[in-house]
């Protein structure tokens, strides 16, 4: 090998040492980073942490449910539970999710089909105050039923 | 002459962790990100390695991050900026060579084949083409910058997606299809790691500097797939 | 194109300091002889003048009255360019556009300096004009049609360097020349800084070019020689909107912002000039862009109105020794290989510099040819009929 080869090499293994480098690993802790401001990049996240959000919901509904197999008292001990302030708190927290996820999901669905995808950010931004209304109302009627 | 600072990401392969360095930069409202960046490599350090080459956004070289958001450094105006430190990184997605350069070659792999540069051209329309000259031509809006897939959550969620700019790509050739092999192409697109991993966050149109509107057509694209329209945008 | 990567029967290897196109063209047209070539660019490849200009591909009519040698290259190599770089080109030709009385007594010699340079032009009337051109002064007096075309100005050259390397070459970006080595007169490569890494290293060639445009005194005076070159800068300015198809240029003697060239949704009006010292230092001057828009607009009205997308300025490497011209304008726009050896100065070491986007391939044949000659290589160019790879190819892994 000539000199100006062993030169090369070297300038190319010290450019290569330490193989490709992302600043962050692709994952999803991607939906987390809050460098991003970008509007469509909290749809994508939110929708998918709702997501997870409403399957979790979904394993615990079940599982209260399978409760009313353990007759009026397990049934009764699951009430008293569920009229505390914090309980309350995470049903409203359920409804954000359920509307969320919903109304990004009814975006998504119409956009993929090619309706109003020149008006995205317009029905992004309809729903989410028609959302809000609808959390709004909720939230006071689950809070106030008491 | 009115000062800004500066935060830059550095990163040096041979050396230890990346870093943030910050420079008090004589910077004009008027100048762009990348006068400043230079401006830095040539008073202060001439290690910072940068990516430019035309300055008037067309040859996608330049594509930064500036304060979290994706732009091109030559036309983006330091006054356009908020107030404060003017933070400026790579581009997301992409592997860093070093500093603000990042290495392009996963990006342009991602694209179909074949990958025609021009197209017909759609204005100003005039009566008459000169004789000679079937039609007039101009190159695709595309510029292959990058910025798209720096903005796409899926991409930074899995790196084998094949990201807005192939896709954007690959509708375009549908609309003027300039002999490429049509149904190859609706094949590739209809993959696993292609149009339906879109999930229409709409980061990618917001982020194109050149109007190549690549959520729209993606979800052109999938019209196309499901035996709608012919890709028409 | 399968060239081996190693070396020649003679062992040669060239470094090339610069690259832009013509240092890139140079690597390839040695690649294609079987050298072993090295290019080394501080920045990204045609990051210094070669990516800013407008992306015009002469037909050489600019120059066919005053600069005969000029205009001969240009539509020689406008030519050539259209079948190595197929697909690389808005082929949609050029007008000449004549807007006054001065203009039109320009006329008659325009066409002749076409007709002896070679360059085929095709006289127009004003309506005939505005049907090819519906945005054009409906005050033009008169047109002629000429081969200019359009081309990306980064990824066009961005195809020899394609081709370049997947015939062998090593190109290096981010890889800065400190210094060259020299003794005794003999110039046997250069000290490198990797601005990647962050280390310093040195490349032995048996001949180093230096490829570096308006730098190129820069480089020069590392090997203690002297190259007669003055960065002269002009102003472009890229509005948005694409308002014409075919290249416009206004019909006169040489002046500012005569020439309006499209990339693709923009309209790019150039140029200005004047001369400066520091190719690093070139600044905007706020009166050329506003003469840009003034003189631009006198083709095209709708330049007047156009938001700006950008304005930058782009400097022209001039031949030319210290006390010639003021503006820059009177300079050739030819280009020069000097082999510094020839004229005593230093051994190993060559100097191709001035010229032209268009005529990257050609200056690359010239200064191929001296470089081959100094190594006592005996290969023909090649790249007259060699069809590059497409730009994307130098990305291939």
């Amino acid at each position: 090998m000539s000199r100006s080869e062993d030169e090369l090499d070297v300038i190319r293994a010290a450019r290569e040492a330490r193989g490709p480098v992302l600043r962050r690993s692709p994952g999803p802790t991607a939906w987390f980073d809050i460098r991003k401001t970008g509007t469509g990049h909290w749809a994508f996240s939110l929708n998918r942490i709702t997501s997870l959000g409403l399957v979790l919901y979904l394993y615990l509904h079940l599982a209260v449910l399978s409760m009313l197999l353990g007759g009026e008292g397990s049934w009764h001990g699951f009430l008293e539970i569920a009229t505390t302030p914090v309980f309350l708190g995470l049903d409203v927290l359920l409804v954000f999710g359920l509307l969320f996820h919903g109304l990004n999901g009814l975006r998504v669905a119409l956009v993929g089909t090619g309706i109003a995808t020149e008006r995205q950010k317009a029905l992004f931004w309809s729903f989410m105050v028609l959302g809000s209304i609808l959390l709004l109302g909720a939230a006071l009627h689950i809070i106030g039923s008491d | 002459m009115d000062t800004r600072t500066f935060r830059v990401f550095r990163f040096a392969r041979d050396d230890g962790p990346s870093r943030f360095d910050t420079f008090e930069v004589e910077a004009a409202p008027g100048d762009t990100v990348l006068d400043a960046l230079r401006w830095i490599k040539i008073h202060h350090d001439p290690s910072l390695a940068i990516r430019h080459s035309c300055f008037h956004a067309s040859c996608g070289t330049c594509g930064v991050r500036v304060n979290g958001r994706e732009a091109l450094a030559c036309v983006t105006r330091v006054g356009d900026q908020d107030e404060g430190r003017v933070t400026v990184e790579p581009l997301a997605n992409f592997p860093v060579i070093a500093d603000l350069v990042v290495d392009m070659t996963s990006f342009v792999q991602r694209f179909p084949s074949p990958h025609p540069a021009a197209r017909i051209s759609e204005f100003p329309t005039s009566p008459e083409v000169p004789p000679g000259i079937d039609e007039y031509q101009r190159f695709e809006d595309c510029i292959e910058c990058g910025l798209c897939l720096s903005a796409c959550p899926v991409a930074a969620t899995d790196d084998t997606y094949v990201g807005p700019a192939a896709l954007a790509y690959a509708q375009r050739i549908l609309e003027e299809p300039r002999g490429a092999d049509v149904g190859a192409l609706l094949d590739w697109a209809d993959g696993d790691n292609a149009a339906w991993r879109c999930h229409a966050a709409f980061e990618c149109t917001e982020a194109c500097p050149s109007n190549v509107r690549p959520a729209q057509r993606i979800m052109h694209l999938r019209r196309a797939l499901t035996g709608g329209r012919d890709g028409g945008s | 194109m399968t060239q081996s990567a190693s070396r020649t029967s003679s062992g040669a290897h060239v470094l090339i300091i610069g690259g832009g196109g013509t240092g890139g063209a140079l690597a390839h047209d040695l690649a294609l002889r079987g050298l072993r070539v090295t290019l080394v660019e501080r920045g990204e490849f045609t990051s210094g003048t070669t990516g800013r200009h407008h992306g015009l591909l002469h037909s050489g009519a600019r120059y066919a009255v005053n600069d005969h040698e000029s205009a001969v290259e240009c539509i020689e190599e406008n030519r050539l360019l259209r079948t190595i770089a197929p697909g690389s080109f808005e082929e949609n030709d050029g007008l000449f556009v004549a807007v006054s009385d001065e203009d039109m007594e320009y006329l008659p010699r325009f066409l002749e300096g076409c007709a002896v340079s070679g360059i085929p032009t095709q006289q127009l009337t004003p309506e005939q004009a505005l049907r090819l051109e519906p945005m054009l002064n409906p005050r033009l007096k008169a047109a002629v049609r000429v081969p200019d075309a359009t081309m990306d100005a980064m990824r066009m050259p961005l195809r020899f360097f394609a081709t370049a390397k997947r015939n062998g070459a090593s190109l290096l970006n981010h890889l800065e020349v400190t210094g060259l080595l020299v003794h005794d007169g003999v110039v046997s490569g250069a000290a490198v800084r990797d601005h990647v890494t962050g280390r310093d290293a040195e490349i032995h060639a048996d001949v180093t070019v230096n490829a570096t445009g308006p730098w190129s005194e820069r480089i020069a005076t590392m090997a203690g020689v002297d190259v007669p070159i003055r960065p002269s800068p002009g102003v472009l300015l890229a509005v948005h909107g694409r308002l014409c198809n075919m290249v416009i240029n206004h019909l006169h003697a040489s002046g500012d912002g005569d020439i309006v060239v499209p990339q693709r949704a923009l309209s790019i009006v150039g140029t200005s000039s004047w001369v400066v010292e520091d190719p690093d230092d070139l600044g905007v001057p706020g009166d050329h862009v506003a003469r840009m828009v003034t003189e631009g607009s006198k083709l095209i009205p709708a330049v007047a109105t156009a938001t700006h997308r950008a304005a930058w300025s782009a400097a022209r490497p001039l031949i030319g020794s210290r006390g010639d011209a003021d503006s820059g304008r009177e300079l050739s726009r030819t280009f020069k290989t000097i082999d510094h050896a020839a004229e005593g100065g230093a051994e190993g070491f060559v100097t191709i510099t001035g010229g032209k986007g268009t005529t990257l391939r050609g200056m690359a044949e010239v200064c191929a040819d001296v470089v081959c000659r100094k190594l006592d290589v005996d290969e023909p160019c090649r790249t007259r009929e060699t069809v590059l790879l497409p730009h994307i190819a130098y990305f291939a892994a």
